[in-house]
């Protein structure tokens, strides 16, 4: 089998979401979004493709919230990254072991404060609960990755054609955050 | 990713790493520590102040050359951490182990390196 795409796709859900002004002192904006949004993005089982795919886990990171900047947003992107980098890794380097003709295909979810991406595959499957957690005080060079991975999302894996990795993150909400306005049908 | 290593008169390497260390990138750089490690260093200035992104396979990489060099005796010691990858070294806790005591030097303290 030969894939060689790059396929991105958006699809929108069908309730609302308002999004009002990003902060104070910003021209009053209210810009209609959909509850849910996913993004479909599919590729290649190679880590040629891993910089495409962190990119466009990057930007969407931007789309859970109106206020995407501060401390609290900062760490929640650069924690789904390097979660989801790590997820990517292993599907490349474990689940079709260098194959790079396997397809990888991942659904970003983005609703008000959360992500969700399932990152599916058609290689082989693994067992979380086979992987031993890290020794972090012997310093290990290896078996890392599904420590990174569940130290920053929630993680959930159900094997089979494809296996399907679920990573989730809600967007923790502090002062300097306040959860985004959101209004339903009939409110406006 | 990039990396410039120096020596500086007093025998330190310095080993500055730029841009992104992760599964794509570390394999043009595991040759070079390879080499590095084979010098038998006495000391190793890790600089990654101009790190923006490191993965497991990266830290991995650092890691192995820092327990080669201790096995010779010699030192390692990263310097400037911040962002992802300070938040990397902090879960794993390497911060402890390969930085100057507890806190980690915002910016990347001078070598003293004259060899220019």
């Amino acid at each position: 089998m030969s894939i060689n795409r790059l396929a991105i796709r958006t699809e929108l859900s069908t309730s609302p979401r308002y999004t009002e002004n990003p902060s104070p002192g910003y021209p009053l904006r209210k810009t209609w979004r959909p509850a849910t949004e996913v993004i479909r993005i599919e590729l290649l089982g190679s880590l040629s493709h891993r910089d495409v795919a962190l990119r466009a886990v990057s930007a969407a990171c931007k789309l859970v919230t109106a206020r995407p900047f501060g401390p609290v947003w900062n760490d929640f992107q650069m924690e789904v990254v390097s979660a989801f980098g790590e997820a990517f890794n292993n599907v490349v380097q474990h689940g079709y072991r260098g194959n790079s003709e396997g397809l990888i295909q991942i659904d970003v979810r983005i609703s008000s404060g959360r992500i969700d991406i399932d990152l599916s595959d058609w290689g082989l499957p693994f067992d979380p609960k086979t992987v031993p957690v890290p020794d972090l005080d012997r310093l290990p060079e290896n078996g890392l990755g599904l420590y990174i991975m569940q130290s920053f999302m929630d993680m959930s894996y159900r094997p089979g054609q494809p296996n399907v990795l679920t990573l989730s993150k809600t967007l923790r909400t502090g002062r300097e955050e306040p959860e985004i306005g959101r209004k339903t049908e009939g409110e406006e | 990713m990039t990396f410039e290593i120096s020596t500086s008169e007093d025998g330190m390497i310095r080993l500055a790493i730029r841009g992104e260390l992760d599964a794509v990138s570390v394999s043009d750089l595991r040759p070079e520590l390879d080499g590095l490690v084979n010098r038998r260093p006495r000391l190793v200035q890790v600089d990654l102040s101009r790190l923006r992104m490191v993965d497991s396979s990266g830290v991995g990489a650092l890691v192995s050359l820092y327990k080669r060099v201790r096995a010779q005796g010699g030192a390692v010691r990263v310097i400037g951490l911040q962002d992802q990858p300070l938040a990397i070294f902090r879960l794993l806790r390497l911060d402890r182990v390969m930085t100057d005591g507890d806190g980690v030097p915002p910016v990347p303290v001078q070598s003293g390196s004259s060899q220019n």
